[in-house]
This record gives structure tokens, C-alpha cells and sequence, in this order.
């Protein structure tokens, strides 16, 4: 859920229960203020009966005004002296499920000698009733701003968070080899306008430090080959001598591979910096069937010396546009390493191509490759000699091809499927 | 025969010099492309090697100067490795062949054999050894004036081995210069042992005994 969108919701649902009970609060004081009111209306009639029966008024001639009635009876002798308060239904004459809540009060007097009780009451629910339109009235305006103001909140926050999206956006396609540094819309929100910068100085240094670090790769393993050919030209020489210890032979030999490994390392590396470096921009229409095929024929002596069984599945020709040399180092890689990583005796290798897919199946003595380590450079299994570098630079090729690859592993048998 | 070095790194310059000197050629050496234009006008030179990248320009201009005026001598271009796009690309602006840094000094020498040969021997460019014959042109092999049958990777190996006579060639030299990309696998296969093994099986059945020693644990040598 978006942040927006459940702030709203929070927002909404606060505000909503917070006025729902400052409406009913403000209902219930009404209805207190309006019962009052009335309490003040039966005590002036009590004081005017008062008055009217001291004037020697009789009982008979106290009518019933507009909404107040009032019953006065003789009694025997007054017995309380204190104001009685009660509330009473009473049936609607014209409709008997109808009644209005009326409020009386009952007092006792003494008035030359003779004692009254006396009940005044009053209607409460016209009150009440101006009470209920009052809560009514007050609880469809309250749900009506809510609706109202969550949408619009809903809209304005849209408008005002469109700049942080669009951040968000940008720093999410962001790439380190591709783009360049982030530059953002301009907006007028602090807040915003912090990250923004701070993003920008972030995607600065991050390119810089990258650049720095590519180069200066790509430097060592420049300038490493003149001083590797140096050490590797001196052991050669000292190698012609022949007065030598066993021991000062074998030295020298241990020297000399160490250096042999140095270069063939030096050289991958380079390679995969003219790659990163788009150094390969020639391309030409390549058949990848025949492409295969020679392949196939060039590592026949390998192949046989293993007794494997090559399958090519094809539906005819296909060519792609592609870079020459980096094609022949891609087929080269995969071939090398369906061969190498092959089963001692009795195992197979099966290219199936089509016409946006090439796989290559074989089986392998070697365990399903961690695919988190898969493309990774010198991650390699302990038991071979090889450098490790063999998938990443299949990796680098196919994403400078803008081709996808998949591996799968199933029963002992390794697949690598690549999308042209 | 005279070679002229065109290199400004020393100490490459001066491995590259003794290891020539050693096959019987006269070096001279220059480090710039100034100096190196004097010497090819002032002296006869069999063949260059050319190192692309030097002080005061590229080697190019020398290959050009070379193409111009003296189009008998011959002429290898030395690379690093990304210096030039591809080796079509050495060879478009005429060279007669193209050596990536690092090189095997051995490579370098069987490469400059095989020019030299190409340009000074015309028709007759065969080498001759005491009942060897081998002849790069027409990828023959004549032993005591028995024709052999070798495979193509023993011919490979053979030319490689005769054209350092009497120099250690090692196994990682010859997987390079016979497997090139798929040497590291060669080697693992223990090809270069395996093959060796065919070529020597067969010229001791033609006759030809100890034209190939077996240097243990490091490489081979031809006519010690």
C-alpha cells in the first residue's frame, strides 16, 4: 500500500471517529441545555400557581396553556415540600403508536389553609426532536467533508509526492554503465529538493568512483603487459641455458607458468574491458549454424579425445547481426566449457538451435552451479585449473549482444539456453 | 641477415636482440620512429619488428614509410593486445604478419623464419636438415625420401620445432602457437605431449632418430 494512501486512510478514520464524538458530545449538551430550559418553564408556572392560588384563584381556573398542562387537586394536608422532577410517555391522541416524552413536575403547596398538589408538565420532544435534526444534519456534513477531503487529499498528494516518484523512477532505471548522472525536476518542496541534490552528488561519486575504478583496471592491466612480457622473455632466455640445478630448473619452470597463467589472466581481463568499453562496434550478418559447425570441427580433436557424442538440432540458418569476434569468443567459451566440464566416458553434448534461441545441454561430473555465483568472476569449482573467468565473460558478451541467457540443471545435466 | 628492432622498451628490445642473435640474424634497434625512418634508409634490412606504440608516433607510419620505399623488406608488427582492432586490420595496412604482446620468443622467431623464407627464398624456401625435409609451401615432410603422412597439428608442431632449431620450445609456447584460443584445453589434454609422441613414432619408423628431445618437464627441442 502506498504511503499516501494509508496516511489518508489513517487520517480519514481519526478525523472521522474524533468529530463523530465531538457531534454527539454537542447533542447530548443540547439536549441537557433544552431539559433545563424546560425545568426553568415548569418552575416560573409553578410560581405563577403559587401566586394564582395566593390570589384566591380556584384550581378550575388555571387553564392549560399552549404545551403545558396543568392539574391541580386538593389534598388533605401537604406531606413534602421539595420540587419533584419525572418524566412520562404519552400516548398521541390521533395516533397511538406515537408519544411524546413530557417532562412534569409534582409540588405540594399550602394556600390560606388549604393544601394543593399540583403537576405542571411540559412536551420534551420538540426539543429533542431540534436535537436529532441538529445531530442528523451534523453527521452528513461531517461524512460528506470526510469523503471530500480524502479524495482531494488523495488528489493533492498525488500532485505534491510527483516529484519523489519521479526520483523514485529515475534512480530505479538508473545504471551505473549506461547513464549518466541523475538530473531530477525542479521542485519547490524542501524536502524533495534535499533528496534530490542529495541523490544527484550520491550518483556523481558513485560514477566517478567507478570510472576511476574501471580505469583504473583497465591501467594495471595495460601497463602489467610490458613488464609481464619482460619477466616472461628473461625466463624464456634463462630457460635456453642449460647449466642448471634440478632444483634452479624447476624454479625457473614454477616462474615461467606462473607467468604464462599472469598473461592468459591479463588478457581475459583486457578483453573484458574492451567489451565494457564498447570496443567491438563492427558488426556482420553471422550464420550461427555454421559458426557452430566450425566450432565443432575446430575442437574435434578435444571431443573425440573424450569420446563425446555431439547432437546438433537445427530448423536451418540464422543470422544475427553481431559482432564477429565476440561471437567466435562466446561459441569458443560455451563449447570449451561443455567439453571440459564433460563426463569422462560415454558423455554427450546437444545444441538445439531456432530462430531466437540457441541451447547447449551436456552432461557434467561437476554439481548445479549456485546461480548466485553463476556469472561471477573467479568463482570457480577448486578442482579445475582454469581461471573461473569463462562464464562472466559469456555473461559480458551476451549483454553487450543484448541476448538473454537461462541455466538449468537437471539430472546431471547442465543447460545453458540463450535468447538471440 | 639483418633484422631491424624497432622497440623503445629496453630490456624487451635487448631479449628480442639475444634471442635472434642466437638464430644467427644481425640486430640493430631503434627507438623512435625518427630514428628508425634513418635506418631504414641508410641500410639493407631483411625484415622490421615493429612495435606499434613508440615515443614519438606509431609504428604505423614506419610500416607506411617501409610499403613506400623499400617494399622488399619484410615487416611484423608487434601489438599489445588491444592496440589494433584486429589482426585483418595489421595485415590491411600491409604488414606481412602480426604479433600480439606478449609473445613467446620462440613464436617470434618461427613467425619471422616463415616471412623471411615467404620474401628472400621465392620459389625455393624448403628447410633442409640432415635427411629432413620440410617444405612450408606445399605442407610437405620428406624423410630420407620417404614422404611423410602427418596430421595437420604434427606438421604445425614440426615447422614450429625446425624453425627454432636447437632451442628449448616450450609446451605452453606450442600449445599456443599450434591451439591459440583452446591452448589452455590442449594442455590439460596433454595434446602437445600426445602429438609429439605420433611425430617422433614416425620419423624414427622413416629413420630419423633424435630430431626431436624430449627436455623432461619442460618442453622440446629440435636438433640439439
Amino acid at each position: 500500500m502506498k504511503l499516501l494512501v494509508k496516511t489518508n486512510i489513517y487520517s480519514s478514520l481519526v478525523t472521522l471517529s474524533l468529530l463523530t464524538l465531538g457531534i454527539f458530545l454537542v447533542y447530548r449538551v443540547i439536549l441537557i441545555k433544552l431539559d433545563s430550559d424546560i425545568d426553568k418553564q415548569l418552575l416560573i408556572a409553578k410560581e405563577k400557581i403559587i401566586k394564582g392560588l395566593a390570589e384566591g384563584k380556584t384550581p378550575e381556573q388555571f387553564s392549560s396553556n399552549i404545551g403545558e398542562k396543568i392539574k391541580i387537586r386538593e389534598i388533605y394536608k401537604q406531606n413534602k415540600s421539595d420540587d419533584d422532577f419525572s418524566e412520562y410517555n404519552l400516548a398521541d391522541i390521533d395516533n397511538e403508536d406515537e408519544y411524546s416524552v413530557q417532562r412534569e413536575l409534582i409540588f405540594q403547596t399550602t394556600t390560606n389553609d388549604i393544601a394543593y398538589e399540583v403537576s405542571v408538565s411540559r412536551s420534551l420532544s420538540e426539543g429533542r426532536a431540534i436535537g436529532e435534526y441538529i445531530l442528523i444534519a451534523g453527521l452528513v456534513f461531517l461524512f460528506l467533508s470526510v469523503a471530500i477531503l480524502f479524495f482531494l487529499n488523495r488528489y493533492l498528494s498525488v500532485y505534491i509526492w510527483s516529484p519523489f516518484y519521479d526520483t523514485l523512477t529515475k534512480i530505479k532505471t538508473w545504471n551505473i554503465k549506461k547513464s549518466d548522472v541523475l538530473d531530477f525536476k525542479n521542485t519547490n518542496i524542501d524536502e524533495f529538493h534535499l533528496l534530490n541534490d542529495t541523490v544527484k552528488d550520491l550518483t556523481q561519486q558513485i560514477k566517478s568512483d567507478y570510472q576511476n575504478l574501471k580505469e583504473f583496471t583497465e591501467n594495471v592491466s595495460h601497463e602489467a603487459q610490458t613488464p609481464l612480457s619482460i619477466i616472461s622473455s628473461k625466463v624464456e632466455l634463462l630457460l635456453q641455458l642449460s647449466n642448471y640445478s634440478e632444483k634452479q630448473h624447476e624454479l625457473l619452470l614454477q616462474i615461467y607458468r606462473a607467468t604464462q597463467r599472469l598473461h592468459k589472466l591479463n588478457e581475459v581481463l583486457i578483453l573484458l574491458s574492451r567489451i565494457e568499453n564498447k570496443q567491438f562496434i563492427e558488426v556482420a550478418p553471422m550464420n550461427i549454424l555454421d559458426a557452430m559447425n566450425e566450432k565443432v570441427q575446430e575442437l574435434e580433436d578435444f571431443i573425440e579425445a573424450k569420446g563425446l557424442l555431439v547432437q546438433i538440432h537445427s530448423s536451418g540458418s540464422v543470422f544475427k547481426e553481431v559482432n564477429p569476434q565476440l561471437l567466435n569468443i562466446l561459441i569458443n567459451n560455451l563449447w570449451i566449457n561443455a567439453i571440459k566440464y564433460n563426463i569422462d566416458e560415454g558423455g554427450f553434448i546437444k545444441l538445439t538451435i531456432d530462430n531466437e534461441s540457441f541451447s547447449i545441454e551436456n552432461n557434467s561430473s561437476l554439481p548445479k552451479i549456485d546461480k548466485a555465483v553463476l556469472f561471477e568472476r573467479f568463482k570457480k569449482e577448486s578442482t579445475s585449473g582454469s581461471l573461473g573467468v569463462g562464464l562472466s565473460l559469456i555473461k559480458k558478451i551476451i549483454d553487450f549482444f543484448n541476448w538473454q541467457i537461462t541455466y538449468s540443471h537437471k539430472d546431471g545435466v547442465h543447460k545453458f539456453k540463450i535468447y538471440m | 641477415m639483418r633484422i631491424l628492432i624497432i622497440e623503445d622498451e629496453k630490456s624487451l628490445r635487448e631479449d628480442v636482440e639475444d634471442y635472434l642473435t642466437e638464430n644467427g640474424y644481425k640486430c640493430d634497434f631503434a627507438t623512435t620512429v625518427k630514428s628508425s625512418l634513418q635506418k631504414i634508409n641508410d641500410t639493407v634490412y631483411s625484415c622490421a619488428l615493429i612495435d606499434v606504440g613508440l615515443p614519438d608516433g606509431s609504428g604505423i607510419e614506419v610500416v607506411e614509410y617501409i610499403k613506400k620505399h623499400k617494399p622488399e623488406m619484410g615487416v611484423i608488427i608487434v601489438t599489445a593486445k588491444n592496440a589494433l582492432e584486429d589482426k585483418l586490420e595489421g595485415l590491411k595496412i600491409g604488414a606481412d604478419d602480426y604479433l600480439t604482446k606478449p609473445f613467446h620468443l620462440s613464436e617470434l622467431n618461427a613467425r619471422l623464419y616463415s616471412v623471411l623464407r615467404r620474401r628472400n627464398f621465392g620459389g625455393k624456401n624448403t628447410l633442409v636438415f640432415d635427411g629432413l625435409e620440410i617444405d612450408p609451401h606445399e605442407k610437405k615432410v620428406v624423410a630420407n625420401n620417404i614422404a611423410l603422412q602427418l596430421t595437420k597439428k604434427e606438421y604445425e608442431i614440426l615447422l614450429y620445432l625446425a624453425s627454432n632449431p636447437s632451442h628449448l620450445v616450450t609446451k605452453e609456447a606450442l600449445a599456443d602457437a599450434i591451439w591459440g584460443d583452446k591452448a589452455e584445453m590442449a594442455s590439460s589434454f596433454d595434446f602437445v605431449y600426445s602429438q609429439i609422441k605420433n611425430l617422433k613414432k614416425k620419423l624414427n619408423e622413416a629413420g630419423l632418430n633424435g630430431f626431436i628431445k624430449v627436455v623432461y618437464g619442460m618442453g622440446y627441442k629440435f636438433r640439439d
